[in-house]
């Protein structure tokens, strides 16, 4: 009786003393109680991009819902036309768009492009996103499906032309990850379809691989790459790869791409199936995007 | 009889050193920060302030998740102030930590007006503020509301020269939050 008598004393001290000796660290009770908290909840991957293009192409950007995105993009001519043309710069091409936010995951735009005089107009949808926390996704997955209307003269108006023959329509998927603070990279498989070819023995879909990736230099600023592989065989004659690397410069409301590419359009189907300059040829043009975002439907307040 | 007694007093030391310290927490304050700048208003909220106070020494800990913020006049101001101002990938959360400059008779109901001095960090980068505010004690609760100022270029907060008008340097920041006995 005694001898558990004396340990429960003992017990007892040791316990006061336990407790004495505790000094609570509340800043480290908060931090082990936000990471709890943290572990329950999802955290979604935020600005993978700057903007929703990438370069020529989209990235995995959505815009949010309300929000609409003025587009101008300009092309200049090739580098190598030289002095007379002002190394390009008399003879450009522009394309006017803009976007919309439906929903966090839906956008849609439509734009009209001088080159070939196109109309075009494109549904983006995010099917996953990259998150952390109590669901863990690595990747981002959107898919972009285009439709693209050429209102040039008809070549050859003798002959019966339908209007489906001006279109094309494009559809991609894409799937990205952003690895850190400062680099993303995505995937982009696509397959162009065309109702009219421009020749007898070119393929009506055209099926390309696009990869593209951003790495930041400082925080508004980042250099993006975009190449677009296409797969042999399914492809048109006599073109090439379009191969593009640019600057994202933001400021405030506005984001500016300066690029150089060695394609002349800015819709899917231009760049990616009609490409025909030659990086080694020096066929490079200079060109910008410039977007500027306006709030056109206010978000209701919580 | 004797080892009796020593397992009371035991006892009684158990007793005095759990009652000790009374640690006041918080989980769902609300922090609102404003800049007015003379051509843009920016307002954001959160309500994920957590707290910490503990009476017997007249600590506090105050932490809050910068991702947490809501509000803003648009949803990319949002995403800027998140990746290029705060970097809350870089620096998730904001703290205060420190001890109360007065003391407090926690047991007493009644309105004090106490200077809290501690340790500030914004961005990662810390700053030794005394910061004052009101307190009430309810008895069972503490309330706390307090207006201060930040000072973005004291946390190492740069603002282009583009927006040099539409965002301040000085930012007035409210807290209210109630801190109940654990």
């Amino acid at each position: 009786m005694t001898q558990k008598l004396s340990l429960l004393a003992l017990f007892v001290f040791i316990f006061a003393f336990a407790a004495k000796a505790q000094d609570i660290d509340l800043n480290k009770m908060l931090e082990e109680e936000q990471a709890k908290e943290e572990k329950g909840k999802v955290h979604y991957t935020e600005a993978t991009f700057k903007t929703t293009r990438l370069i020529n192409g989209h990235s995995i950007e959505n815009i949010a819902p309300g929000i609409m995105d003025l587009k101008v993009s300009h092309r200049f001519g090739t580098l190598n036309s030289g002095a007379y043309e002002f190394f390009g710069l008399d003879n450009a091409s522009m394309r006017l768009g803009f976007d919309f936010g439906i929903t966090p995951r839906l956008m849609v735009g439509v734009g009209r492009s001088s080159y070939q005089k196109q109309f075009d107009g494109f549904l983006k949808y995010k099917i996953l996103r990259q998150s952390t926390g109590k669901r863990t996704m690595p990747i981002s997955m959107s898919v972009v499906s285009s439709t693209m209307v050429t209102s040039l003269k008809w070549s050859d108006p003798t002959r019966k032309n339908f209007f489906t023959s001006r279109m094309q329509f494009a559809h991609q998927l894409i799937i990205a990850r952003k690895f850190s603070e400062s680099t993303s990279l995505q995937l982009m498989p696509t397959i162009v379809h065309y109702n009219l070819v421009p020749k007898a023995n070119d393929p009506n879909d055209v099926i390309a691989i696009g990869f593209g990736g951003r790495q930041k230099i400082t925080k508004r600023i980042s250099i993006n790459a975009e190449y677009y592989f296409q797969v042999p065989g399914y492809k048109f004659s006599g073109t090439t790869d379009a191969l593009s690397f640019g600057f994202d410069i933001e400021t405030g409301g506005h984001v500016f791409q300066l690029h150089i590419t060695n394609s002349r359009g800015m819709t899917e189907r231009t760049f990616i199936s009609e490409t025909n300059g030659k990086w080694s040829k020096g066929d490079l043009l200079f060109g910008f995007n410039i977007s500027r975002v306006f709030t056109i439907k206010k978000p209701r307040k919580k | 009889m004797k080892l009796f007694l020593l397992v009371i007093t035991g006892w009684v030391f158990c007793a005095a050193a759990t009652t000790d310290p009374v640690i006041y927490t918080s989980n769902n304050g609300s922090v609102n920060f404003r800049s007015e700048a003379p051509f843009e208003l920016i307002n954001a909220s959160s309500k994920e302030l957590k707290g910490a106070i503990d009476a017997s020494k007249n600590n506090f800990a105050f932490r809050i998740r910068i991702r947490s913020f809501e509000g803003f006049n648009k949803p990319l101001q949002k995403e800027h102030f998140n990746e290029n101002y705060l970097e809350s990938e870089k620096y998730p959360e904001a703290t205060f930590n420190g001890k109360i400059i007065e003391t407090v008779d926690y047991s007493t109901k009644g309105k004090y007006t106490v200077r809290a001095k501690g340790i500030l960090s914004i961005h990662g980068v810390e700053q030794e503020r005394i910061i004052k505010s009101d307190i009430e004690i309810t008895g069972n609760s503490i309330r706390i509301s307090s207006n201060f100022t930040v000072l973005l270029s004291d946390h190492n907060i740069p603002i282009p020269r583009v927006v040099k008008e539409k965002l301040a340097n000085e930012i007035k920041v409210t807290i209210n939050t109630e801190l109940f006995a654990k």
